[in-house]
């Protein structure tokens, strides 16, 4: 059995190759051989992640790489959640998500949702073609930080400036910032419907909801 | 009994240059396609589509369409084709999609007897059915088809789908790079649904006399075009975007094998390789679709189109008149330049300048060129009667192709991407029979809109 230094170096190692079954089972040799969970989740998933971030900077890894770690990092999270009694991993903010009515393009909203997983949100994914009411009811549902919207129409984008009304004649509007993103946007348009905020891609999109609650 | 593509229709590379096709079409008002020269194929965006009141966007389909002809006729536009693509919300409306349908053509009969203008009107009907709601339910599939046959009979010249068949599998493993998922969703799911509706949409198209035309992977190819971005751009690898592209030529083959004709539809940029497969013309687009999307193919796009269009503009107003206006003129002088080549005996010249001023800069234009595409072609017919194997061999061939090109500038994260595909390539079983159930079973668990039973599986 391997030592727990050394599951843990293998779970940094085969997190960065992207190798899920690889992961999980570095994650078992570390806690066989007595690593508390809560420093498998620290030294061995955070730095694997921290490793493959750092990639992506520096454009060794594609975004979608970063992905896949993130999801990985997640299972086995969750697979050690049991050993961890007591232990809340804290998420960094929660964030509703969706595309807006009329449109069912959720590729770009889909890879949003999936760095905000992997940045540490909790990410309520209402889908595609949603309805103004669906982002007013879970806004009062859910109590999020953020609202993130997206479109790829040019005749589709208008309805976020409709989604924005909602949220004002609901009470709701000043209680969450607003990010809206999709190919045909721009942060002129954004701040002329009155979102808070414009994403140009999923990773610009990310780093402004982290700021927002970090504050 | 469905056709199959054992050879290649072309010969050789060489047989790939626009304006000119092994089995030439003539439809339309006077139109010909794919017989010695390019024809300028024009799609426009209505703004009041998203009002989706029947009399505005039927006002202004007619405007479009009076505005076109009024420019083809100032700048002598020989031939031209339309291409009304109706919205999923439109294409749920079937008595909207024929009296929109019946206008246009009158417009465009009226309009040709006075300028004599060949023309020629393409009907594109959404594939509105949404996995994501209500799985492939029978109600939307049956007004789709209701819309096909509004069309039909009411003026379209040919029709075209872009289908989703296999869309929500495709999306989740094409973000995460799951070259097995995307083989699934390209040469599995896809193909059966689209045998479906092709059997159909022929029907109805030989019941009316008009053109089965086609069917392109925009959903698959183009949504991995878009993901890969432009230079630099690190989203997906463009290897991955390629072979995406080289594998959903066997998808849209499907097509043609239960009985479409072409002109194939452009925004399938997998047309060059159909096109040597099948002779059929083949619509395509390239930089005159900058108006809807960005990417790095739009010279090579052209080497071996028989109708050129601009993908898609927004009706507004531009200095020069309405954008559809704007770009119908592009269309037509780039359309003139390859024409004024054919006619000079040129058209090889002008066609490997199109391919070499794109060919090495990305992968994605790499795998459009006529030598790639036709070894491309090559390769998926030696596997004709199996869409698995063939779509597998497609995607090889063409990473083998990029891998070994000297012209090819590759990044480091590229190649070291192209050889991660290589592995990924011979890990996958070799027969079909190994690889659905455990596909089936994998993408069931990880896909919550994808439904087996859709596809009979």
């Amino acid at each position: 059995m391997p030592s727990g230094e050394t599951a843990l170096k293998e779970l940094r190692d085969k997190l960065v190759a992207l190798d899920f079954d690889g992961s999980r089972k570095a994650a078992q040799d570390a806690l066989a051989a007595g690593v508390p969970p809560q420093k498998i989740v620290s030294d061995g998933i955070a730095e694997g992640m921290n490793i493959v971030g750092k990639k992506f900077e520096l454009s060794e890894y594609f975004l979608s790489e970063l992905i896949v770690a993130g999801e990985i990092a997640k299972e086995i999270t969750q697979l050690l959640q049991p050993y961890m009694k007591g232990v809340e991993i804290k998420k960094r903010g929660k964030v509703v998500v969706g595309t807006v009515r009329g449109d069912l393009h959720d590729i770009g909203k889909n890879i949003v949702a999936m760095m905000l997983e992997t940045a540490g949100f909790e990410v309520i994914d209402l889908g595609s073609d949603v309805p103004a009411e669906a982002f007013v009811e879970a806004t009062k549902k859910h109590n999020p930080d953020i609202i993130g919207m997206s479109a790829l129409l040019t005749v589709t984008m208008t309805e976020m400036a409709n989604v924005i009304e909602q949220l004002k004649k609901s009470g709701l509007r000043n209680k969450v910032k607003v990010i809206v993103g999709g190919a045909p946007l721009t942060e002129e348009y954004a701040k002329s419907i009155g979102a808070d905020a414009f994403g140009r891609d999923a990773v610009q999109g990310t780093e402004i909801c982290k700021s927002w609650v970090t504050k | 009994m469905p056709l199959k593509f054992s050879g290649m229709a072309t010969l050789s590379p060489s047989d790939l240059v626009f304006g000119t096709s092994k089995r030439p079409l003539s439809y339309g008002i006077g139109l010909k396609i794919g017989s010695g020269h390019v024809v300028p194929e024009l799609k426009y965006f209505t703004k009041s589509a998203s009002q989706g009141r029947t009399e505005d966007i039927k006002n202004e389909v007619v405007q479009i369409t009076t505005d076109v002809l009024q420019r083809a006729s100032e700048l002598g536009v020989p031939s031209l084709q339309l291409d009304t693509e109706f919205t999923f919300v439109e294409t749920s409306r079937p008595t909207m999609v024929g009296e929109i349908t019946s206008a246009q053509k009158a417009l465009l009969e009226k309009g040709c007897r006075e300028s004599g203008i060949s023309a020629g009107l393409r009907t594109t009907i959404a594939d509105m059915r949404d996995p994501r709601r209500d799985g492939f339910d029978p109600d939307s599939r049956a007004r789709m088809m209701e819309s096909f046959e509004a069309a039909a009979s009411n003026g379209a010249d040919v029709l075209s789908i872009e289908s989703e068949g296999g869309k929500d599998v495709f999306n989740h493993a094409v973000v995460r790079q799951d070259l097995a998922g995307v083989v699934f969703a390209l040469g599995v799911l896809a193909p059966i649904d689209m045998a479906r509706l092709w059997k159909d949409i022929v029907g109805i198209a030989t019941r009316a006399g008009v053109i089965p035309g086609g069917d392109t992977a925009c959903a698959f190819g183009n949504t991995a075009l878009r993901l890969a971005g432009g230079v630099g751009q690190m989203t997906i690898s463009h290897i991955f975007a390629a072979v995406v592209r080289a594998m959903s030529a066997s998808r849209s083959l499907v097509a043609y094998e239960e009985g479409a004709t072409g002109p194939g539809k452009d925004c399938g940029y997998e047309n060059v390789i159909l096109k040597a497969i099948t002779g059929f013309p083949m619509s395509m687009e390239g930089k005159t679709s900058a108006s809807a999307h960005s990417s790095l193919v739009g010279n090579v796009s052209a080497a071996a189109c028989d109708l050129w269009s601009n993908e898609q503009v927004q009706n507004d107003r531009m200095f020069s008149g309405s954008a559809p206006q704007a770009f119908l003129e592009m269309l037509h002088y780039d359309t003139k330049l390859m024409n004024q080549a054919q006619k000079d005996g040129k058209a090889l010249v002008l066609r490997d300048l199109l391919v070499n001023s794109d060919k090495f800069s990305d992968p994605q234009a790499f795998v459009l060129s006529p030598d790639v595409a036709w070894s491309i072609g090559e390769s998926t017919v030696t596997e004709s009667d199996d869409q698995y194997r063939r779509t597998v061999k497609a995607g090889q061939k063409a990473l083998d192709l990029i891998l070994a090109s000297e012209g090819l500038a590759l990044s480091e994260s590229e190649r070291r991407f192209g050889l991660r595909l290589r592995r990924a390539f011979s890990s996958l079983p070799g027969e079909l029979d190994d690889f659905v159930p455990k596909m089936t079973s994998t993408y069931r668990a990880k896909v919550a809109s994808f439904r087996p039973k859709d596809y009979g599986l």
